[in-house]
C-alpha cells in the first residue's frame, strides 16, 4: 500500500466545507445583489436586456447589446409552436396530462440535450467550423475539408450544421442573415468558410447549410466557444414548448393525439402462460 | 457583399411510421370502448398472472430483457437493487431531492429534479454506459496489465486537484478508495449469477488500489448490468431507476419540515471572489 492509500489528501474538500466561494455573485441581505461585479439593482435591471444578463452569467462578460439582440432573435427563430416537433410534443403531452406548465416546459427543454436535434448539436457545429478554419489555415482546400468530413460518414454529407432531416434548405438561415445585417455584423472568417462549404455541398450533394451551421459559424466569428454557445442556448426551445403545453392544457384531458388500443402495433411475443 | 442564393426549402418526404410499434406491451381493447384496455400483456405474459405469481424483480427483468430471469439472474439483480437503492444523503442528487423537498417544490417534481441531477457524469447515470463499454472493450485483457498500462500511459491526465477517474467506473473518491462499492461488489461477485464483467472489474479495481483508486459505485452497477446482458445504452436509465427510491425518500423526509430545516449559509460563509 502506498501513502495515497493510507492517508488520502482531502484538503480540497476540507477547504470547501460550510462555505461557498462564488465566482459569479450573490445576495447580501441589506447590502445588495451582485453579478459579476455589477450591482444588479442599480446597474443591470432595466438598463440591459435579459439576454445580456444570460450571456453575462454564462461568459462572465457583459456583451454588447447588439450581440445579445442577435441571440434573442435566434431564440425566436429556433422555437416554433408546432407540437409535432419532438421537444414541443413533450410539452403538449404535459398539457394533456395536466402536468404543470413549468414541469412540462422543463421536460421539453431537457429533450433538446439530444444527439439528433436541439441545443446539444450546436456544440458539435461550433467545433466543426472552428476546426475547419484551422484546417483551411493549415493549407487544406475547402474541397478537401468537405471530403475528409464526408469520409468519416461513408462518403455521405453528414456534417454537423449542413443538410437537415425532414426538409432540404433552411428558411431560418436567410432570416438570421438579415438580422445580422441589420445589427451591423460583418461576415467573418468562419462564416465565409461556412458559405464555401455550403457551396461545395450544394454542388456535390445538393445539400446546404442549416441554421446550426450558420449559427456556429456566426458565433465563432464572435469568438464564442462551443461550450459557451451551448450554455447560452439552454432555454432555446422553451417558448415553443410552453406554447404547445398551453394549447393542450386548455382542452379536455388526453385529447392530444389520443390512441386507441389498436393504434399501437404490438410486434412482440404472442400470449404465453407462466 | 456577394448575394447568396439560398436553397429552396422543400420536404424530403421522409417516410415516418404510421403507428407506434412495441415488442414490450400489448393492450387488448374492451369490446365497448377501443380506448379502454380489457387486458395487458408484457412480452406475452398476462399482467394479472404476473402480479399474482411473480416478484417485482422478475417483472423488472422481463420488462427490459423480454424473458423472465433465471433464479441466479433474479438473485443478482435483486441484491444489486437493494445495494443501490439509496445514494445516501450526501450524494448531490439526493441533496437536490432534499432541497426540492424543504423548498416546498411540488412533490411530483422531487423525483424528476433529483433524477436529472443523477444523470451527471460524475458518479451518476451519465457514467454508466461508458463504464459498461470500457469493461466490454477490455474484458479479454488481464485486468492487472490493463491497470498498469493505464496508470503509466495516463499519468499526465491525473488532474492537479480533485478526483481522478482513470477509466469510466473506476477512480478515487474524495481523494481515496471508495469502500462501499468494493464491499457491494464483493457480495455480488460471490453470487452464482455474477459473471465475467464483475470479476474483471474487481481485479482491475484491486490493481488500482495502490494508487488510491478502485471501484466507483457506477462501475459496480455497470458491471452487473453487463453481466445480466443489458445493452450499455440502458445503463444510465437503469442506474436512475435503482437509485430513485432513496432519492424520493430523502426528498419527502424534508418536504414536511420547515424551510429552515436545512442549512442556508450565512453571509459570512458566502464569499464572492471573481478571480
Amino acid at each position: 500500500m502506498s501513502s495515497i492509500m493510507n492517508k488520502p489528501d482531502t484538503l480540497l474538500w476540507d477547504q470547501q466545507r460550510n462555505k461557498i466561494v462564488s465566482k459569479k455573485g450573490g445576495w447580501f441581505v441589506g447590502d445588495g445583489v451582485y453579478c459579476h461585479g455589477y450591482d444588479m439593482m442599480d446597474e443591470l435591471v432595466g438598463k440591459v436586456s435579459y439576454m445580456q444578463v444570460v450571456m453575462l452569467n454564462v461568459t462572465g462578460k457583459l456583451p454588447a447589446r447588439h450581440v445579445a439582440d442577435w441571440f434573442e432573435a435566434a431564440h425566436i427563430c429556433l422555437s416554433w409552436p408546432d407540437s409535432r416537433i419532438w421537444c414541443n410534443h413533450i410539452g403538449a403531452l404535459g398539457g394533456t396530462m395536466r402536468a404543470s406548465a413549468l414541469a412540462s416546459t422543463v421536460a421539453g427543454v431537457l429533450a433538446t440535450d439530444s444527439r439528433a436535434y436541439g441545443v446539444k448539436p450546436l456544440k458539435e457545429g461550433v467545433v466543426f467550423i472552428q476546426s475547419a478554419v484551422a484546417a483551411l489555415e493549415s493549407g487544406l482546400s475547402v474541397e478537401e475539408i468537405v471530403l475528409n468530413e464526408c469520409e468519416k460518414h461513408g462518403g455521405k454529407p453528414y456534417i454537423m450544421g449542413y443538410a437537415r432531416p425532414i426538409a432540404k434548405g433552411d428558411e431560418r438561415v436567410p432570416t438570421m442573415e438579415l438580422v445580422a445585417k441589420e445589427l451591423g455584423f460583418p461576415v467573418g472568417e468562419h462564416l465565409k468558410l461556412a458559405y464555401e462549404i455550403d457551396r461545395e455541398l450544394l454542388a456535390r450533394f445538393n445539400e446546404g447549410m442549416n441554421i446550426n451551421g450558420y449559427m456556429s459559424a456566426f458565433l465563432s466569428d464572435q469568438h464564442f466557444t462551443s461550450e459557451e454557445v451551448y450554455r447560452i442556448c439552454t432555454m432555446l426551445v422553451a417558448s415553443g414548448v410552453s406554447a404547445c403545453y398551453v394549447d393542450m392544457r386548455d382542452r379536455p384531458a388526453e385529447t392530444f393525439l389520443p390512441l386507441r388500443c389498436d393504434d399501437i402495433d404490438y410486434q412482440g411475443k404472442p400470449h404465453r402462460t407462466l | 457583399m456577394e448575394v447568396r442564393k439560398h436553397q429552396k426549402v422543400t420536404s424530403r418526404n421522409a417516410v415516418f411510421a404510421d403507428k407506434i410499434t412495441t415488442r414490450i406491451w400489448q393492450e387488448r381493447p374492451s369490446e365497448s370502448n377501443p380506448y379502454i384496455a380489457a387486458g395487458n400483456c408484457c412480452h406475452g405474459y398476462d399482467l394479472i398472472e404476473l402480479m399474482q405469481q411473480k416478484s417485482y424483480v422478475d417483472m423488472f427483468y422481463l420488462l427490459f430483457r423480454g424473458n423472465l430471469p433465471s433464479s441466479d439472474e433474479r438473485q443478482l439483480l435483486e441484491q444489486l437493487m437493494v445495494g443501490f437503492i439509496n445514494p445516501g444523503p450526501r450524494h448531490p442528487a439526493t441533496r437536490a431531492a432534499m432541497n426540492a423537498g424543504v423548498g416546498k417544490s411540488d412533490p411530483q417534481n422531487i423525483l424528476p429534479i433529483s433524477l436529472t441531477i443523477m444523470g451527471g457524469e460524475h458518479l451518476g447515470a451519465g457514467a454508466v454506459e461508458g463504464a459498461m463499454r470500457f469493461m466490454r472493450k477490455h474484458r479479454k485483457e488481464n485486468p492487472a496489465d490493463t491497470a498498469e498500462s493505464m496508470l503509466t500511459e495516463r499519468v499526465e491526465q491525473r488532474p492537479k486537484e480533485g478526483d481522478w477517474h482513470i477509466a469510466p467506473g473506476f477512480g478515487s473518491h474524495f481523494g481515496g478508495v471508495d469502500l462501499m462499492p468494493s464491499k457491494l461488489a464483493a457480495v455480488l461477485a460471490k453470487l452464482p449469477g455474477s459473471g465475467s464483467m464483475l470479476d474483471w472489474g474487481t481485479r482491475f479495481s484491486s490493481a488500482l488500489n495502490k494508487e488510491g483508486m478502485g471501484w466507483l459505485t457506477v462501475g459496480v452497477a455497470a458491471a452487473v448490468f453487463a453481466d445480466l446482458g443489458f445493452h450499455p445504452r440502458y445503463g444510465a436509465g437503469l442506474f436512475q431507476l435503482l437509485s430513485a427510491p432513496g432519492l424520493l425518500a430523502h426528498g419527502m423526509e424534508q418536504a414536511n419540515k420547515p424551510i429552515t430545516a436545512m442549512p442556508f449559509l450565512s453571509d459570512k460563509a458566502y464569499v464572492i471572489d471573481y478571480e
